[in-house]
C-alpha cells in the first residue's frame, strides 16, 4: 500500500480516489508512479484535449491526422510512389529552464523518435525559441539562451539531421520560463508507413525495447511538466530531466532504418512506438491498448545501466534513447541481430541493446512483473483512456477602442537602425550558424536563405518540402486570438514566399496554469484563432503539442504562446525563391496593404509607445495573394521574395538585399518611390514602412513586369513600390540609407549572446 | 574494369548516404562498408571517409576512429598506393591515422584539425575552396584546373589547422597544402577563414599525393538544386559545384 504523498507523486485526491475504487483496492506504489505519469496533463491532455477538439484536422492532403507519435501529409508522387512528410511537434520548456543543453538536447532526441517511428526517415529539425532577457551575461536567461542553442546544435549536428527553420523571441515575460519547441519532418513512402500500434493477430508477439540501458534519469519527468516550476523545486526537478546520448542516437536511427529494409523485404505490418512521457509502461502500455491488446512486460528482463533499481523506476523512468516494437516472434531474433551485432549496440553505449520484455496478451489487462511478483496489474484502458477534466475559463476581455494617431516627428534613419537592431529583428545568423543547416545532401535552402527551409527529401525526385515556423509573443500579450490567426498566418506566408503551397500545419500550445480561469481563456481563445485560419488556408492541423503550466511560483506566466509550423509542398524545385535581392534594374513591388494598426509592432516597441490594435486579416484577400506569388513562382517570374513580417517592409528590403553585401559581388540597392503615391495616404509614409501587416516583397525583372501585371490583374493590394539598383543604398524618396552600415547594426546584436 | 569505392561507416558518421550517392552520380562503383564489417574492406580498391562524429569525437575529432579496425585497411591500402579520400571527420580522422601528411609514423599524428578558433563553437557556413598546389601533385586532383575555385559548406567545431611552426613550415613547403579557404572572387585573406585554420588551409595531401584530407563538404554544394545561383538554364538534379572534386577522385580511381 502507498500514499501519494510518501509515492512523491502529483495525483490530485479525487483522482486517486478513482483509481483505488475502480481497482477495489489501494494501487501499489508502481501503479501510482503509472498513473501519475498516464494521467498527467502531458500524456493525458486533460484539461485540453476537449477544447482542442474544434481544431480541423482533416483534408486532402492529410495521409493521417493526429492520433499516434506524428502526423502525415501527401508531399506528392514520384516514379509511381506516393510519398509522405512525417511531422511531429513538441516542447521541452521545463527541462530546458532547469538544465539548459541537456533538456533542449533531449527535446530534438525526443521529437526525431516521434517521426523515426512511423518508419521514416528523419529529414530535418526546427527550433522556435522564446527566451527571457539575456542582456546581462550573468544572468540565468543568458545561460538558458546559450544552453539550448548548444544542446540543440550539438545534438541535431550529431545525429545528422539538418535544422532548416526556426525563430527565437526575447521577451522578460518568458525570464522564468523559456520555450524551447521543436519541430521533427520525416520522409516515408505512404505504403510503408509503420504504425505506433499493435497491428491485428499481433496477441502472443514480442514487445521488444531497444536503445539505451535503463537508469534513473528522467524519473518523474511527464509529472514535472505538468506542474509549474519553482525556483525552490529546481534542484530537485534536475532528477526529472533526461541525459541525451546524440552518438547513440545516430547508431539507433540508422540501426533502425536496416530494421525498415528489413521488413520492407518480407511486406511485414509491425508496430513501432517511441519511448517518452511514462517509460516503458506508457510506450508499452499505450501501442497495446491502441490495438486492443494487453501487456504483459517482465521488468527483470530490462538492459539497466546500473543493478538495483526499484521497479517503479524501471517502469516509468523517461531513460532516452529508447523505442518499442511489437513483433511476430518469428522475426525477433533477426531485428536483435540487426541492431545487437550489425549495429554494436552494446558497444556503443554501456549495455545498450535490443531485448524482449514481455508478450502482447489478448486479455486486455496491463500487467508488470519484478523479481517473480506481479507489481502492476490494472485495465490496459483504464491506464490509457482519455480522462477529462473540464476547467472553468474566462474570455480575455477584448481591447478597447483607442486613439491611434500617425506617427510623426520622428527622423526616418534613427529609427531604421533602431528598428534593424531590435532583439526580435536582427540576425540570427549567429545563433543558426551553430546548425548544421545542410547535412543530409538534401538542403536546397538552408536556415537564413528565405523565409522557409526547403528540401528535396526525395533523392532523384524534383519534389521540394518547405517548412516555416510562427508565433509572436508581442502580439499574444495583446490579444490571444489575433495572435493565433497571425501564427497561422505567418507560418503559412513563410512558405508561400518560397514558392511552396501549403498543405499543413502542426501546433505547440504554449500556455500557463489552466487551473487559472484567465490563463485557460487564453487557451481556449487562441484555439479559436487557430481555428479559424487554419480552415480559411485549408491547411490542417495533424501534429501538435500542448504544453500548460508554464508559470513561475509567483505566478509569472508566459504569455500566450501558440507556435505555428507549416509544411509546403514544391513540386519542382527548379520554382524555388530565394529572397536575396538577384540584379540592378529589377522592379519591386509590395503585396499587401498597410493598416493604421500598429498595435504589438516593433516600431511602437523602439518609440516606447502602447497600442492594443493588432493588424487584422482579410483572409479572402490573403489567399488571393498567395495564389498569386504561386502561380508567379511557378512561372519563374520572381526573382527574389520574401514576407513581411517583424519590422514590416523597410525591414524585409533590407534583408533582401544585406546578402548582395558580399565580398566578390556587386551589390545591389534599392531605390523606393514616395509611399503615399501606393499608399494613397491611407497611412502615413511611417505606417506604410513599418507596419506589420503581412504581405510580400517580389522582385521581378524589367522583362517580366508584363507577364506579372497579367497575373496580378485581378488581385487586390499589388504595388510597385520602386526598383532594385547597382549602389549599395537604401533609397526612400530622396533619403538614402548606406546599407552597408544599416547591415553592420542589424548583424551585430546576437553576436554578443552567440559568439 | 570499374574499381570499388567503400565509404566508410564509423559508430557517428552521419554523411555517408550523401557522399555515397554523389560518387555514384559521379560514375563511381560506391557501397557503403560498416565497422561490424571491417574485413570487406580489403577487396576495395580506394576509400572515401566522409563527414560525421566518429566514436562523438572523444578526446579530439577523429582520435579514435584512428585506432578503429577499419583503419588498418585504410593505412595498408594507402601505403600501398589506393586512393584515399577524407571529407570533415575523415579528414580528421586521416590525420589522426598519420595518413596525412604522411611524413611520420603511422598513428602518430603531426598536425591535426582542431578546435576551431577564435570562438570554440561548432559554425556552419558556405564557403569557397582554392585549389593551392598543382593538379598534376596528386591524382585525386587531376580533373581539377590550376587555381580551381571550388564551392563547399564548412560544418564543423574541430577545423582549424594546428601543428607546431617548423611542421606547419614543412607542410607549406612540401606542398601539403592542397586548398586554401578565399572569397567568391578568388582572393584570398584571413576574413575568407572560418575557424582560423594556420595557412587558411582547407584541406591536405599526403606526400605521395593519394590521400586527401579535406575539412569542407564539397557534396553538400555537389547539386544543381544546391545552389541558387547555378539554377536557371541547369538540370536541377545534375551534379555541379562541388561535384567536380568527385568526378576527379572517381575518374583517378578507374584510372
Amino acid at each position: 500500500m502507498a500514499s501519494a504523498e510518501t509515492a512523491n507523486v502529483a495525483l490530485r485526491p479525487d483522482e486517486l480516489r478513482r483509481i483505488a475504487e475502480r481497482l477495489g483496492r489501494e494501487p501499489s506504489v508502481v501503479e501510482l508512479h503509472a498513473f501519475d505519469a498516464q494521467w498527467s496533463e502531458h500524456c493525458s491532455y486533460k484539461s485540453s484535449r476537449h477544447h482542442l477538439k474544434t481544431l480541423p484536422t482533416d483534408g486532402a492532403s492529410v495521409v493521417l491526422g493526429p492520433a499516434e507519435d506524428s502526423g502525415i501529409l501527401h508531399l506528392g508522387e514520384h516514379d509511381g510512389e506516393r510519398y509522405g512528410i512525417v511531422i511531429a511537434h513538441e516542447s521541452h520548456n521545463h527541462p530546458s529552464q532547469v538544465v539548459p543543453f541537456e533538456g533542449a538536447a533531449t527535446g530534438i532526441g525526443g521529437i526525431v523518435r516521434d517521426v523515426l517511428c512511423m518508419g521514416a526517415e528523419v529529414i530535418a529539425v526546427a527550433d522556435p525559441l522564446r527566451f527571457g532577457r539575456v542582456d546581462d551575461a550573468q544572468s540565468h536567461q543568458r545561460y538558458v539562451a546559450q544552453g539550448a542553442v548548444d544542446g540543440i546544435s550539438a545534438y541535431g549536428n550529431a545525429i545528422g539531421v539538418p535544422n532548416i527553420a526556426g525563430d527565437v523571441y526575447f521577451d522578460e515575460r518568458f525570464d522564468d520560463n523559456c520555450l524551447v519547441n521543436v519541430v521533427a519532418m520525416g520522409i516515408v513512402k505512404e505504403s510503408e508507413i509503420i504504425h505506433s500500434y499493435a497491428p491485428k493477430g499481433a496477441g502472443g508477439w514480442d514487445i521488444v525495447l531497444v536503445g539505451k540501458a535503463t537508469d534513473p534519469s528522467g524519473f518523474g519527468g511527464a509529472s514535472f511538466s505538468s506542474l509549474t516550476l519553482d525556483a525552490a523545486d529546481e534542484a530537485s526537478n534536475k532528477g526529472a530531466v533526461q541525459v541525451p546520448d546524440p552518438f547513440l542516437k545516430n547508431v539507433l536511427m540508422r540501426a533502425s532504418y536496416r530494421v525498415f529494409g528489413y521488413l520492407r523485404e518480407r511486406k511485414l505490418t509491425v508496430g513501432f512506438k517511441d519511448l517518452g512521457a511514462g517509460g516503458i509502461m506508457g510506450c508499452s502500455a499505450e501501442i497495446c491498448s491502441a490495438g486492443g491488446y494487453g501487456a504483459t512486460i517482465d521488468l527483470d528482463k530490462v538492459n539497466l545501466a546500473i543493478d538495483g533499481l526499484k521497479p517503479e523506476v524501471i517502469a516509468v523512468g523517461e531513460t532516452q534513447e529508447r523505442l518499442i516494437w511489437v513483433l511476430p516472434p518469428e522475426i525477433t531474433a533477426d531485428v536483435l541481430r540487426i541492431y545487437n551485432e550489425e549495429f554494436t549496440l552494446p558497444q556503443i553505449a554501456h549495455n545498450a541493446r535490443a531485448v524482449v520484455i514481455g508478450t502482447v496478451t489478448d486479455e486486455t489487462r496491463y500487467v508488470l512483473r519484478h523479481h517473480g511478483e506481479t507489481v502492476m496489474d490494472v485495465e490496459i484502458d483504464f491506464l490509457t483512456g482519455s480522462i477529462r477534466d473540464e476547467l472553468p475559463y474566462a474570455q480575455p476581455a477584448p481591447s478597447a477602442a483607442e486613439e491611434r494617431p500617425l506617427v510623426t516627428g520622428v527622423q526616418l534613419d534613427e529609427l531604421l537602425e533602431r528598428v534593424l537592431a531590435h532583439r526580435d529583428v536582427c540576425s540570427r545568423e549567429p545563433l543558426y550558424r551553430r546548425y548544421d543547416s545542410v547535412v543530409r545532401g538534401c538542403t536546397v535552402l538552408p536556415r537564413g536563405a528565405a523565409d522557409a527551409g526547403v528540401l528535396a527529401p526525395v533523392p532523384g525526385a524534383p519534389l521540394g518540402v518547405a517548412l516555416g515556423v510562427a508565433g509572436n509573443p508581442r502580439y499574444a500579450k495583446l490579444d490571444p486570438r489575433l495572435a493565433a490567426e497571425h501564427a497561422v498566418y505567418e507560418a503559412v506566408r513563410r512558405v508561400v514566399a518560397v514558392g511552396a503551397r501549403p498543405i499543413g500545419l502542426t501546433d505547440c500550445l504554449n500556455f500557463g496554469n489552466p487551473r487559472k480561469p484567465d490563463h485557460l481563456g487564453e487557451f481556449v481563445a487562441s484555439i479559436a484563432g487557430l481555428a479559424q485560419a487554419s480552415a480559411a488556408f485549408d491547411a490542417p492541423y495533424v501534429s501538435g503539442n500542448v504544453s500548460l503550466y508554464n508559470e513561475s511560483a509567483g505566478g509569472k506566466a508566459i504569455p500566450a504562446s501558440p507556435i505555428v509550423a507549416c509544411v509546403g509542398a514544391i513540386e519542382d524545385v527548379a520554382h524555388v525563391v530565394t529572397m536575396p535581392l538577384k540584379a540592378a534594374g529589377s522592379v519591386l513591388y509590395y503585396i499587401g496593404r498597410p493598416q493604421n494598426a500598429l498595435g504589438g509592432s516593433v516600431l511602437l516597441d523602439v518609440l516606447g509607445r502602447h497600442e492594443a490594435v493588432l493588424p487584422r486579416i482579410d483572409y479572402d484577400f490573403a489567399a488571393a495573394q498567395h495564389a498569386l506569388v504561386l502561380n508567379a513562382a511557378r512561372a519563374n517570374l520572381l526573382r527574389s521574395a520574401h514576407q513581411v513580417g517583424n519590422g514590416g517592409l523597410a525591414t524585409a528590403l533590407c534583408e533582401m538585399a544585406f546578402p548582395t553585401l558580399r565580398r566578390g559581388r556587386a551589390p545591389i540597392g534599392v531605390q523606393i518611390d514616395e509611399p503615399w503615391q501606393w499608399t494613397h495616404g491611407a497611412v502615413g509614409d511611417l505606417e506604410a514602412l513599418f507596419a506589420e501587416t503581412g504581405g510580400f516583397v517580389v522582385e521581378i525583372a524589367a522583362a517580366d513586369v508584363e507577364a506579372f501585371e497579367g497575373l496580378a490583374d485581378d488581385v487586390e493590394g499589388v504595388w510597385e513600390i520602386g526598383v532594385t539598383t547597382d549602389q549599395p543604398v537604401l533609397a526612400i524618396d530622396d533619403e538614402a540609407f548606406d546599407l552597408h552600415r544599416l547591415r553592420d547594426v542589424w548583424s551585430a546584436p546576437l553576436r554578443e549572446v552567440y559568439p | 574494369m570499374t574499381k570499388k569505392i567503400a565509404v566508410l561507416v564509423f559508430p557517428g558518421t552521419n554523411s555517408e548516404e550523401e557522399t555515397l550517392r554523389l560518387l555514384r552520380a559521379c560514375g563511381g562503383d560506391a557501397h557503403l562498408v560498416h565497422w561490424s564489417r571491417a574485413a570487406l574492406l580489403r577487396d576495395f580498391d580506394a576509400y572515401v571517409l566522409p563527414g560525421g562524429f566518429a566514436y562523438e569525437d572523444r578526446i579530439r575529432a577523429g582520435a579514435i576512429a584512428a585506432h578503429d579496425e577499419m583503419m588498418d585497411y585504410v593505412i595498408e591500402g594507402a601505403q600501398a598506393g589506393k586512393l584515399v579520400y577524407g571529407i570533415c571527420n575523415g579528414a580528421q580522422i586521416l590525420l589522426e591515422a598519420g595518413l596525412v601528411p604522411g611524413t611520420g609514423e603511422v598513428r602518430r599524428p603531426t598536425a591535426a584539425f582542431t578546435r576551431n578558433g577564435p570562438v570554440p563553437h561548432f559554425v556552419c557556413t558556405h564557403v569557397w575552396m582554392k585549389l593551392a598546389i598543382d593538379p598534376q601533385r596528386s591524382p585525386i586532383l587531376r580533373g581539377l584546373e590550376r587555381g580551381a575555385l571550388v564551392p563547399a559548406w564548412s560544418a564543423h567545431g574541430e577545423g582549424r589547422l594546428a601543428a607546431t611552426a617548423e611542421e606547419l613550415r614543412a607542410l607549406r613547403d612540401g606542398g601539403h597544402v592542397a586548398f586554401v579557404y578565399a572569397h567568391e572572387d578568388g582572393s584570398v585573406d584571413d576574413s575568407a577563414i572560418p575557424n582560423q585554420a594556420a595557412l587558411g588551409c582547407a584541406a591536405l595531401v599526403n606526400r605521395a599525393g593519394n590521400v586527401l584530407a579535406m575539412m569542407p563538404h564539397p557534396e553538400r554544394d555537389g547539386w544543381t538544386f544546391h545552389h541558387p545561383d547555378r539554377r536557371r538554364g541547369n538540370a536541377m538534379l545534375e551534379p555541379s559545384g562541388g561535384a567536380v572534386l568527385f568526378r576527379s577522385f572517381v575518374q583517378a580511381v578507374n584510372a
